[in-house]
């Protein structure tokens, strides 16, 4: 089964970090990519630009918005995510919490929705 | 560069629509179906999922070394991430133009992030 682990980073926790170990945290990603990858486990996986750099499109009445930021003012924003395959939930969070971005806020697992006749073709 | 489209889904409008539809869901599906094809015929289309309803996340945290495993999604939200295409486009303004034909656009809305690059960033598979 496909799980995708959502790393969500909050704003005060990341403040409230030293340089030091932000530095260290790119260093520890690739780390976590490498064992994944070793385990069989990573399908893909990317981070994000920070929230503000993104743009939200809604459709009002037919009309299409489009809007400066990210869909929700929150401290909490989504900072990247892996796709893994994994036998199962139990073993999916046990990655999840080996994940870096965790002492940083928070990850969300999900598992993946299967549509026949696209997971075969995307993702 | 690389965009993600973050599909944000108000789950029961998405219910609502989709009683109302005709077709019912199958016609929902034939939509993503289209917009998935249309995205592979233009050559943007890097990778892309639906995900299971929000009601089935878990959350991990570590707080004091501890880890903490909760039910649910991360924030009690009416809108939930539902999904997301991964594509390849040449700017922010052609990335925009395809989250506009996402059917999901119609019952939620749809976050655009460019991709952060790093020298050595694992391949996308």
């Amino acid at each position: 089964m496909q799980y995708m682990l959502l790393i969500i980073g909050n704003a005060d926790l990341v403040a409230a970090a030293k340089a030091e170990d932000m530095q260290a945290l790119m260093g520890a990603f690739m780390a976590y990519t490498k064992a994944m990858q070793a385990a069989g486990v990573y399908v893909h996986g990317n981070p994000l630009k920070p929230a503000p750099t993104a743009s939200t499109v809604r459709l009002k009445d037919g009309q299409t918005r489009v809007l400066d930021g990210p869909y929700a003012e929150s401290r909490e924003q989504l900072g990247g995510y892996f796709l893994i395959e994994a036998p199962d939930r139990a073993t999916a969070l046990d990655w999840a919490a080996r994940c870096p971005g965790v002492p940083y806020g928070a990850v969300e697992v999900r598992e993946i929705e299967v549509i026949p006749g696209h997971n075969d073709r995307a993702g | 560069m690389q965009y993600m489209l973050l599909i944000h889904t108000d789950e029961d409008r998405m219910k609502e629509v989709v009683a109302k539809a005709k077709g019912g869901a199958p016609e929902m599906m034939g939509a993503y179906r289209a917009y998935t094809d249309a995205m592979m015929q233009a050559g943007v289309l890097v990778a892309g999922d639906a995900l299971q309803p929000s009601d089935t996340a878990t959350i991990v945290r570590v707080r004091d070394d501890k880890t903490q495993v909760l039910d649910g999604p991360y924030a009690e939200a009416k809108e939930q991430l539902g999904g997301y295409y991964l594509i390849e486009a040449k700017d922010l303004d052609t990335a925009l133009e395809w989250a506009a034909r996402c059917p999901g656009a119609a019952w939620g809305t749809i976050e655009v992030r460019p991709l952060m690059v790093f020298a050595r960033t694992p391949a996308t598979a």
